[in-house]
């Protein structure tokens, strides 16, 4: 192909603008973007008396960690970060489990109702939290699970929309592969076991990742179904720092929400790769 | 689930065609029972902590229970009671109203984005780019709508100060009833589109190299480009992308509560925040979950109003 | 080909199986961690008190818990932080724990839910008080009656003040020298509040507003209406509670009752209006924002960094200011500014003890102990309220943080005796949302004070009709 002459030309063509105007542009997107995360960096990073100050001082003159000292000083953050990963993590792992099975019955075995199954595992994506957490409560009262960290976990073990990906995922991978199997005489569970599954760890590893970021972050369900000190969560923690009748520094409170991030973000850089690759699975349809 | 017998093992002789009849039999069973234990985990799960909650939601709907004293049955009185509060009433149009404009806002500006990273530049940048749009997803909405409160502040954030060097006139963000909804909808929308973006990203991945440079030879240019063979070529991604977009905008909670508290007035009150308002604040969880009821309709009609366009609309390669 | 493909699968399985083998070690490392079995003096018939988790920090916490211990080791403790955003919040949680049969046996309660709490689910002190009246002496007379008689209800006492805060003005000293302003005397007058104003307005560039507040029930529109002599709620007390004021404030007991009541909504009166026109025209001549609905996060950090001039806010900012940089010298604290009245308005807490409770006594013997003074002054270090007991608000308490004028606090209470709690009938959720949302509707546009308020009547009407 005579693409290296013709590209440059092609792709002013193609986008109407000069490469340079168009990744500026974007640049200054990228930059919007991240300007409240800075915003928040930095700020917890002054005191609470320049806090206020226009224009923002982005990189401050004099740093301060005395706010993230604070967040030691007046929460049990440890504790609170054990529970944080203790949830998160056990979540993302059965949410993994979960998803990948029932991905893989939807997707490739054949059985009776599958169709309405499937429907009804999607519909619980339009059920706000808000309104099934009393009867989840008193459920969980008659489970003996009330003001546990199991409460949090168990009822979130399915998860509709890792299911949905899961199942995308398994009707990505070549059909013939199975077939060969099958010919080969493997049942149906050799077939999962030796050719599906060993190629499914990407696609679990989406749902893991958007598992830990959305319960990471969790906080109403913690609010309403933990009651001990003891079985707080990060972001409930952190409200601690508010202070009486909010007059605690924004300072701390932004540190708080600073410390919090570091794992999610943490596992953002890790997974990244497999979340982007899956996510862009998801909205293929077949 | 395995008792089977009558029905025809189709599936199985379709994907085995070679195998003998009473292998698919026992090869069908086999499916049946992998599968049921395959479900079990998930369908277990939704029942007991979806379904049955749904079902007691509705039941409570029907009675008046304050959580101390035991339920009272009221029958049909906690809906009219619900469509006669004109804060109900107003909390739907504003969740409709809210969903349509961030919905809309978020496919546009992740959609835009995403094929303008698409286009050439080094993979390096590339990667940052898609990182920075994606990374507000991964913070927490509760907060990060606290940060964006201090940035929405009319005398004293940064937004309108930024605003101000480029001669715009302080915005009343929190304290108006338009600026309430438009710094909740960025606020959302700033958090949210990274997702409809990287499902974009994929979905243009997906079009094949060919297609562009085929058109591009015939001479279609930039936006007319796009419009005519991008967007048909991306239809199911859209379709997912609107699908989880209006699910979860019409279950908004976090950004008008922490913002604006649903003011001024209730410009920015949502139907969630009514259901919570009205359970755990005025105590009334029959109302409550009444307006639950009502908004799970809505989002199934809005739903399968989708799916049904969709058929028309959407281009399956 | 297939070499690394096979490599690559070993890996996926082998990484698989570690990943299995370690979720399942940490389950079983940390599963008493799960089932929160590792909490000492869970299930274990500890006296279980539930307080606001951003009212003490855990340090507070731990001190209130070994102290209370060392007094009393008979008696197993173990104290709740519950996380909420406000007390709304904190007290649906509250119930919700009832609902579920898992309720604390004591339940820290701000003026926001003495009547809540009262009319369904609390317990009078009533009999203890009088049983143990020699020992409670000395807190009363340290403790104002108008304290007292906010946590009465209908004739009995519900709870015990711990701490309160009034709204008082807050200025920024340095902001008022710059509009070449004396520190306002403490009898100053709506009109002299305005001016002062105006001259901060004048003297002060961009990003400078000279009166900022919260749209909230504490200390938002109400320290005007109390100002202005009325409410958004008729106000009159409940007889009896003689039994008290004879006992602890006999030079009182004539002007006191058995508690408040709010009754009939009258926000459609003339004074109301007249607060709100007020309020609209600082809105229209730019000398203050409209009212933010919420907690009021923002002020402490505007505030301190001199982007404000004014606002009313009770002994807790001491604490606040001081941690927000803020030096004794650049702000000081004045009296609400007078207008029909002197009135002004606070929000007490203290200690409820629920009905459901199986240890009451012992809960009784907890509350005592949280009245002390050596127990209050631990938790209070910080100044981040006011201590209910007028003997701790002295000096040395404010020296750290300031302001001069710490005197006016408590003053608040002593020299102006028709000072009274916020609106807070057992409806008081609802109430609390409809004022917060009307007055932001009625602010939120030239000419909508009428029309709001005339809905915030209707919706009043229709929230106290409702049978809780």
């Amino acid at each position: 192909m005579s693409s290296t002459v013709l590209e440059p030309v092609v792709s002013r063509v193609r986008h109407g603008l000069a490469p340079w105007a168009r990744i500026c542009g974007i640049a200054v997107c990228a930059l919007l973007t991240l300007g409240p995360v800075i915003w928040t960096v930095s700020t917890s990073l002054r005191t609470p008396a320049d806090s206020a100050d226009l224009p923002p001082e982005i990189v401050p003159t004099e740093p301060s960690a005395d706010a993230y000292r604070a967040v030691f000083d007046k929460i049990d953050i440890w504790l609170y970060a054990l529970n944080s990963t203790l949830v998160t993590a056990l979540i993302a792992i059965g949410q993994m489990i979960t998803a990948g099975l029932a991905g893989y019955a939807f997707a490739r075995l054949d059985f009776r109702f599958k169709k309405p199954l499937f429907a009804l595992v999607l519909a619980t994506m339009m059920v706000p939290l808000q309104v099934t957490i009393v009867p989840v409560f008193l459920e969980l009262k008659v489970l003996g699970l009330t003001d546990t960290l199991l409460a949090l976990i168990i009822p979130a073990f399915p998860t509709a929309f890792g299911t949905f990906l899961m199942r995308q995922y398994f009707l990505g991978m070549p059909k013939d592969l199975g077939e060969a199997a099958m010919i080969d005489g493997a049942g149906p569970w050799r077939v999962f076991r030796s050719v599906y599954a060993p190629l499914a760890a990407p696609g679990l590893a989406i749902v893991g990742v958007l598992a830990f970021n959305y319960h990471w972050n969790e906080f109403f369900r913690p609010l309403i179904l933990e009651t001990s000190t003891e079985n707080l969560t990060l972001p409930l923690g952190l409200v601690s720092l508010q202070g009486n009748l909010g007059t605690g520094s924004i300072s701390v409170v932004l540190a708080g929400v600073v410390l919090s991030m570091i794992p999610a973000v943490a596992v953002f850089v890790v997974g990244q790769r497999p979340l982007r690759e899956g996510i862009t699975s998801a909205g293929v349809n077949r | 689930m395995t008792t089977t017998g009558t029905r025809p093992a189709r599936p199985a002789a379709r994907t085995a065609p070679k195998a003998s009849g009473h292998t698919a039999t026992a090869r069908t069973r086999g499916t049946r029972l992998l599968a049921a234990l395959f479900l079990a985990p998930t369908v277990v799960g939704i029942v007991v902590f979806t379904v049955v909650p749904i079902l007691g939601s509705v039941v409570l709907s029907l009675f008046q229970w304050n959580v101390i004293d035991s339920p009272r049955w009221a029958g049909a009185a906690n809906y009219r009671e619900i469509l006669s509060d004109s804060t109900v009433l107003v909390s739907f149009r504003n969740t409709l109203v809210f969903m349509v404009l961030a919905v809309a806002l978020q496919l546009l500006i992740a959609l835009t984005l995403a094929i303008t990273v698409n286009g050439r530049m080094p993979t390096w940048l590339r990667s940052v780019f898609r990182s920075a749009f994606f990374f507000p997803l991964v913070l927490s909405a509760a907060s990060i709508s606290v940060v964006m409160k201090y940035l929405f502040n009319e005398g004293f954030g940064p937004v309108n100060w930024l605003l101000g060097t480029v001669g715009v006139a302080p915005v009343s963000w929190l304290t108006s009833q338009s600026g309430a909804m438009a710094a909740v909808i960025l606020t959302y929308v700033w958090q949210q589109f990274g997702f409809s973006f990287l499902l974009f990203v994929g979905g243009l991945n997906n079009i094949p190299r060919e297609v562009h440079e085929a058109a591009s030879l015939d001479g279609a240019t930039g936006l007319r480009k796009h419009l005519s063979i991008t967007l048909p070529l991306l239809s199911p991604t859209l379709l997912v992308a609107s699908v989880v977009g209006i699910i979860n905008a019409l279950q908004v909670f976090e950004q008008p509560y922490v913002l604006t508290a649903g003011g001024p007035g209730d410009s920015t009150r949502t139907v969630v925040m009514v259901i919570y308002e009205t359970a755990f604040e005025q105590l009334r969880f029959g109302a409550a979950s009444a307006t639950g009821v009502l908004l799970f309709v809505l989002i199934m009609a809005v739903t399968a109003l989708q799916f049904r366009l969709s058929r028309r609309y959407v281009h399956y390669q | 080909m297939t070499d690394p493909l096979l490599s690559r699968r070993g890996l996926v399985r082998y990484g698989a199986y570690s990943a299995g083998a370690a979720a399942l070690g940490g389950v079983a490392a940390c599963w008493d961690r799960l089932t929160a079995a590792d909490i000492p003096g869970r299930d274990d018939g500890s006296l279980v008190i539930a307080t606001l988790g951003s009212a003490f920090d855990s340090k507070a916490r731990r001190a209130l818990r070994d102290g209370f211990q060392k007094a009393h080791p008979g008696i197993k403790l173990r104290i709740n932080a519950v996380q909420a955003y406000d007390w709304s919040d904190f007290f649906s949680k509250i119930l919700t724990q009832i609902a579920a049969g898992t309720a604390p046996d004591v339940v820290y309660v701000a003026t926001e839910g003495v009547q809540l709490f009262a009319q369904r689910l609390g317990v009078p002190f009533d009999k203890w008080v009088r049983r143990d009246a020699a020992e409670l002496r000395e807190y009363f007379n340290d403790v104002h009656p108008s304290l007292v008689e906010s946590m009465m209800y209908e004739g009995s006492l519900y709870q015990l003040p711990v701490e309160f805060n009034a709204a008082d003005m807050y200025l920024n000293k340095n902001r008022l020298g710059r509009a070449g302003a004396d520190f306002p005397a403490a009898d100053w007058t709506r009109d002299e509040f305005t001016d002062l104003l105006r001259a901060m307005k004048r003297t002060s560039g961009d990003g400078f507003i000279p009166y900022f507040w919260a749209n909230r029930l504490w200390g938002g529109v109400v320290p005007w209406l109390f100002a202005n002599g009325t409410n958004i709620l008729t106000e009159s007390k409940a007889p009896g509670g003689d039994w008290l004021w004879r006992t602890f404030y006999p030079e009182a007991r004539h002007s006191r009752g058995g508690g408040y009541r709010w009754t009939t909504p009258a926000a459609d009166s003339d004074r109301v209006a007249e607060v709100y026109d007020y309020l609209a025209s600082l809105v229209k001549d730019g000398l203050c924002t409209r009212p933010e609905g919420g907690d009021g996060r923002n002020l402490v950090g505007v505030f301190s960094s001199g982007r404000v001039g004014a606002t009313p806010a009770g002994g807790f900012w001491a604490g606040g200011l001081h941690l927000a940089g803020m030096k004794p010298a650049d702000y000081d604290v004045q009296y609400f500014p007078r207008w029909r009245t002197r009135r002004h308005q606070f929000g007490a807490a203290g200690y409820a003890v629920l009905r459901t409770s199986k240890k009451q006594d012992e809960a009784w013997e907890f509350i005592k102990y949280t009245i002390r003074k050596d127990t209050l002054a631990e938790l209070f270090a910080a100044n981040q309220t006011t201590p209910a007991r007028r003997s701790m608000v002295d000096a040395a308490r404010y020296r750290k943080t300031g302001p001069a004028h710490w005197q006016i606090f408590y003053d608040t209470l002593d020299k102006i005796p028709e000072t009274g709690p916020i609106p807070a009938p057992p409806q008081v959720n609802e109430v609390e949302q409809l004022l917060i949302k009307h007055t932001g509707t009625a602010l939120a546009s030239a000419g909508a004070v009428r029309p709001a308020l005339r809905r915030l009547q209707g919706d009043l009407e229709k929230a106290m009709e409702r049978e809780l």
